[in-house]
């Protein structure tokens, strides 16, 4: 059967390929190159390349990553380019029928370019190796930093030890804008041990280039070293391994001190809020100690005992699966209540503060944050009549309800 | 005029091909080979189960753990039971061969005496592992005794779907056999059975050397 | 004496449906497969419509946090284990018995068993939808997580998950049996191993692959299982387990199911690229050696998924993981001079095959990206996999499978499918599937990570997650497009012929569709183009 000549369909048809196929490459290197064009907030989108490290690793990383992608670039130009161009010039004219010539292959061919491809893979595995001897360290020594990022169902929690691995210190709010963060001083190595109370997390941190998985069982390690002209910087981080629903909420912050800052700030908060006992956090199940971190903001009082004033009632209020498990609670206003809190997530640091009106208002109350499985009486002073929200401070868009005042 | 043939329908893909031998290249037949691709695959199936207990023994530093109920290691017992059960099953793969070797000298009956020996020894072996089972359970080692009780029973209780899924093969051959459908020309399925059957003692070799034999560690403080 | 005429009858309950139903014929168990491939394609395609709706914008505005969770495992597992696989698994089904000219399958019964297995595993998987939920720990569905019923808080989704794949997996391994078999014992006469076609080699190391590899991840699957049911400890740390186990036991599987995933395809591109070039594959046997190359090296990369574990021993997995690129870009390298000097015939089977060829580059060079592991640190469980996965499996398998499609098509129906039509799906479908995977390269690297059913609107990947989701709808407009033409080609598509496209294989020495036992007769068969040779005498050069 012989094959009709080209019909006008078809060439239209060719015509919309070609026209289509313009659209994607031109929309290709546009997207490819626009090196530094978006800036949104404090992350750069930087086409196909990933965003200048901040640490000494990662900019390694960044430098292997070029290398390979100059390599990829040409591979793609020559093989793309020779089936663009085959296509072209090997289209069958209208018409003709003649066999072309039946090569079966080629041996030269076929050796020189099984050998030549394998010296580039070759090439780009000991360029891979080398990089990863320089980055993949775990050296410790009288001035490296140690921190342990520990990681549960859904949030981060960081703590600070000294060179014998004493907790000196938890943060339990991984968001620098909480009043929390990962703290880490520029310029100076930290050793960061990555502990899970429950399933797999990954430690991510986009401009590091890097991440660690965090698994339950086992104790992750790996230096990092940011540059100390990064010092005053904060980084976003995120979980990068499925942890269950609140997995796209696993956000954290890094915040690079200089070192004399990081030291003054580490000495204020150890002695400020020593952690209760010294066992470092397991991997597996137990809870990690109740630091009595202090309330993120506002001059409320935290859990002081009220004075005067007829004793008003007991609420009752559990935390579960990071839910609150009643989402309206009503008090008599003007009486000082109670609030027996009882934390039911084994692991999970929890709290209860309460805002004027919505979550984000003014907070007239926060109660000290500790992790389950454990009960703890809030003491809140009176308040006025009124509509208020409580608010989990370390979950504050999971965990919310609404406190009615009358 | 037209004589319709309902007692005798055509089968709608009965086909000259179909009748010709499935068969183009000689060898072993298109059942033995199918059986051995299958048991292949059930190689690997073990293999998975057995990296999974090689790795745990491995990360472990007290083999057997010890049972939190008694305060020692956890125990398995070779006798009475599953010492003689191993016995049994190795005579069970002799008689077995046996069987084929009968078939194949066209000497049906003791070709089916054999076979009926295979199936009984397969079905007193898993009598014993049964036996045995309850032995354990009593002592405290379930599927929930931590990574012992885990693999010991996967692996065991696996195995034991095996010999079942084999007995119940055998058993088939036996009743096609008394039926007449074998002879020394037409035998591939007691050669696929028997092979099957095989495969099954050795993966129990291994396994009752592996849990049984092999000694156990303990931390070296 | 009067001469009575016998005249069989064919009895009611062998005709129409019942036909169909119990059919041991392995073309209409072919065609079977290919349709319950693509029905579940569709309902794939639609859980990933769910997935970029949600994805478009930042905030939450349909989908709650765990079906999010539950939309994209689903749709990665019902793309993977009942649509690519079996649909290869199809086609070989349909095409192999007639490119060895064999009658039919080894084991006829076994291959309709291996058919009906897979419809009752999607419904197992579908039934999570209706009773309180599906599986939602990622088609990887790693351990703890897949263990911890109550903040993933899946129900006994997870467990029907877990039998459906291994009624899926026992399909699979009893499929890769019948193939065997009937290659190395069906063969028609002449038809030596390397006079063999090139898809049937393809299938061959492809059944290889699942014969080997698939029970280990039934072997995953059970002990999973076990954990979950009746407080196992294979995974669970708190219990003494090893999470890290199950990825590798999962892994040994899963990686090796990738090219189980691919290498039908390329089997199909090699026979459409030499029918539509005229000229013969180029480099036969070196192909053939390449197959065999990646199906052995395919079992010793399986840890580059565990890169960031911490617990793999990298230098070797990352090195076996770069020279698995070798064999592959071999390949490369045929197809293009295959269709070097040739006198192309640009129809829609061959322009879906230069798509496969275009896209399939690209998923192999940002896969080099992944094997070097300081930059994998980097790109692990970013959006940047997401786009190698996508660009491979559907720049790949899904463009080999049109491919294949549109040219097996008339040899299945005796139909043509509509040109038009066919170069419009393909245009739109290549527009769309680039605009919606591209992107993601930029934004993995930007620092998105995956599975993650809302990001922050100040992170700046608001644009890109628009344009990808744009992309997907185009890609289901594409769909609608070949839809319509399968509908339009079925009811008066133009009739084909016994070898529309001038082909080279003995497929095409017999009617379209093929009678029941496949050839009336068999042309001499002297080489890996019986019907080449035949349609220009054995002078054309040899």
């Amino acid at each position: 059967m012989s094959s009709s000549p080209r019909s006008s369909a078809s060439r239209t048809a060719i015509f919309a390929l070609g026209v289509g196929a313009a659209i994607i490459v031109v929309s290709l290197v546009l997207l490819a190159f626009g090196v530094n064009v978006l800036k949104i907030g404090d992350t750069f989108v930087t086409g196909l390349f990933p965003p200048i490290a901040v640490t000494t690793e990662g900019a390694e990383i960044r430098d292997l990553y070029t290398v390979i992608f100059l390599i990829a670039v040409a591979i793609f130009l020559v093989v793309e380019g020779l089936i663009v161009w085959t296509v072209i010039r090997y289209r069958r004219k209208p018409g003709d029928d003649t066999l072309p010539p039946q090569i079966h292959g080629n041996n030269i061919a076929e050796f020189v370019w099984t050998v030549v491809p394998t010296l580039i893979v070759i090439f780009m595995f000991i360029v891979s190796w080398q990089t990863l001897n320089a980055v993949d360290t775990n050296a410790s020594d009288a001035q490296t930093t140690k921190i342990r990022a520990v990681a549960g169902q859904f949030q981060w929690q960081f703590d600070y030890l000294d060179q014998n691995d004493k907790l000196l210190y938890t943060e339990l709010l991984p968001m620098v804008s909480q009043g929390g963060g990962m703290m880490v001083p520029a310029g100076r190595t930290v050793q960061l041990s990555l502990v899970s109370h429950d399933v797999i997390h990954a430690f991510y941190v986009p401009q590091f280039l890097f991440k660690r998985d965090v698994v339950p069982g086992r104790t992750n390690q790996f230096d990092f070293t940011v540059d100390a002209a990064d010092a005053g910087q904060t980084f976003r981080g995120q979980c990068a391994e499925l942890c269950g629903t609140g997995h796209s909420i696993m956000l954290f912050e890094v915040k690079a001190l200089a070192p004399q800052e990081f030291d003054t700030w580490l000495a204020g908060k150890a002695a400020s809020s020593p952690p209760a006992s010294q066992a470092p956090a397991p991997s597996g199940g137990s809870p990690a100690p109740s630091g009595g971190s202090p309330a993120p903001s506002g001059a409320a009082p935290s859990g002081a005992a009220p004075s005067g004033g007829a004793a008003g009632p007991t609420l009752n209020l559990a935390a579960s699966n990071i839910q609150y498990t009643v989402k309206t609670l009503t008090a008599p206003a003007g009486a000082p209540l109670k609030i027996d809190f009882d934390n039911q997530d084994a692991g999970v640091p929890h709290n209860v503060t309460i805002h004027k009106g919505s979550p984000t208002g003014e907070q007239v109350f926060a109660g000290d944050i500790f992790p389950g499985v454990a009960k703890k009486t809030y003491n809140v002073p009176a308040l006025t009549a009124g509509t208020y929200s409580y608010v989990c401070a370390v979950h504050p868009t999971t965990m919310i309800g609404t406190l009615t005042v009358q | 005029m037209a004589m319709t043939t309902d007692s005798h329908p055509l089968p709608i893909e009965h086909n000259p091909l179909a009748s010709m031998p499935h068969d183009t290249h000689g060898g072993i037949s298109n059942p033995v080979l199918g059986m051995l691709l299958f048991i292949t695959s059930e190689v690997m199936f073990f293999g998975g189960l057995f990296a999974a207990y090689f790795s745990i023994r491995a990360n472990a530093a007290q083999w057997p753990p010890i049972n939190t109920e008694t305060g020692q290691p956890f125990q398995l017992a070779i006798l009475p039971f599953v010492g003689p059960a191993t016995i049994l099953l190795i005579l069970s793969s002799v008689t077995c061969q046996y069987a084929v070797w009968m078939i194949r000298a066209n000497d049906r009956t003791r070709f089916l005496r054999a076979m009926s020996v295979t199936v009984v020894l397969g079905a007193i072996f898993l009598l014993f592992q049964g036996i045995d089972y309850t032995i354990l359970g009593s002592e405290g080692l379930t599927l929930s005794s931590g990574t012992y009780g885990t693999t010991y029973y996967t692996l065991t209780g696996f195995h034991g779907a095996h010999v079942f899924g084999g007995v119940i093969m055998l058993s088939v051959v036996l009743y096609r056999g008394m039926a007449g459908q074998f002879s020394a020309k037409h035998y591939d399925a007691v050669e696929a059975a028997s092979l099957y059957w095989h495969f099954v003692d050795v993966v129990w070799i291994l396994l009752f050397s592996l849990l049984y034999l092999l000694p156990g560690k303990t931390p070296t403080t | 004496m009067a001469t009575t005429t016998l005249t069989p009858t064919i009895p009611a309950y062998r005709t129409g449906l019942y036909a169909w139903l119990t059919t041991t014929d392995h073309k209409k168990i072919g065609i079977m497969y290919v349709i319950n491939s693509f029905v579940f394609f569709f309902i794939g395609g639609l859980l990933a419509l769910g997935v970029r709706s949600e994805l478009a914008q930042p905030g939450l505005q349909y989908l709650t946090d765990l079906q999010y969770n539950e939309f994209f495992s689903m749709h990665a597992t019902f793309m993977i284990f009942l649509f690519v696989i079996p649909m290869l698994a199809g086609f070989g089904n349909y095409i192999v018995p007639l490119q060895i000219g064999a009658p039919d399958m080894a084991f006829p019964r076994i291959n309709a068993l291996s058919l009906w297995m897979l419809p009752l595993a999607g419904i197992l998987l579908l039934l999570g939808f209706v009773t309180g939920g599906t599986a939602a720990a990622g088609w990887t569905s790693y351990a703890p997580l897949s263990e911890d019923r109550p903040l993933a808080a899946t129900g006994y989704g997870q467990d029907l998950w877990i039998v459906a794949l291994v009624l899926i997996g026992t399909s699979s391994i009893l499929g890769s049996i019948n193939f065997l078999v009937t290659m190395f014992k069906m063969r028609a006469p002449g038809m030596t191993l390397f006079r063999m076609p090139i898809m049937v080699w393809t299938v061959l190391v492809t059944s290889v692959l699942v014969l080997m590899a698939t029970p280990v991840i039934t072997s995953a699957l059970i002990m999973l299982f076990i954990d979950r049911n009746y407080g196992g400890s294979f995974f669970d740390p708190s219990r003494g387990g090893d999470a890290i186990l199950y990825q590798n036991i999962f892994w040994f599987y899963s990686h090796p199911a990738v090219y189980v995933m691919i290498l039908p395809a390329m089997g199909m591109v090699s026979e459409i690229l030499p029918v539509f070039s005229r000229k013969p594959l180029f480099g036969y046997k070196a192909f053939i050696f390449a197959t065999a190359a990646i199906g052995a090296l395919g079992f010793s990369v399986w840890a580059h998924h565990m890169f960031t574990t911490g617990a793999v021993y990298l230098p070797f997995f990352s090195i076996m993981t770069f020279l698995i690129a070798v064999p592959t870009g071999v390949k490369m390298f045929n197809w293009v001079f295959t269709m070097w000097g040739g006198q192309l015939m640009l129809k829609t089977p061959l322009l879906f095959a230069i798509g496969f060829l275009t896209m399939f580059l690209i998923g192999g060079i940002n896969g080099a990206f992944s094997a070097s592991v300081p930059v994998d640190f980097a790109l692990h469980d970013t959006y940047w996999v997401v786009a190698h996965l996508h660009y491979v499996l559907f720049g790949g398998s899904v463009f080999g499978v049109m491919a294949g499609f549109y040219y097996w098509f008339p040899k299945m129906t005796g139909k043509m499918m509509n040109e038009t039509l066919g170069k419009a799906q393909f245009v739109v479908m290549f527009i769309g599937f680039n605009l919606t995977f591209f992107p993601m390269h930029e934004l993995g690297l930007a620092g998105m990570p995956r599975r993650i059913a809302d990001y922050s609107s100040t992170a700046g990947w608001n644009d890109l997650n628009l344009l990808a989701t744009f992309g997907g709808f185009t890609i289901a407009t594409s769909m609608v497009l070949f839809l319509w033409n399968v509908f339009v080609s079925l009811r008066s598509g133009e009739p084909a012929g016994e070898d529309p496209w001038e082909g080279n294989t003995l497929e095409w020495a017999t009617t379209s569709p093929p009678p029941a036992y496949n050839f009336d007769h068999l042309p001499e068969i002297r080489s890996e183009r019986p019907v080449f040779d035949a349609r220009h005498g054995r002078t054309a050069t040899h």
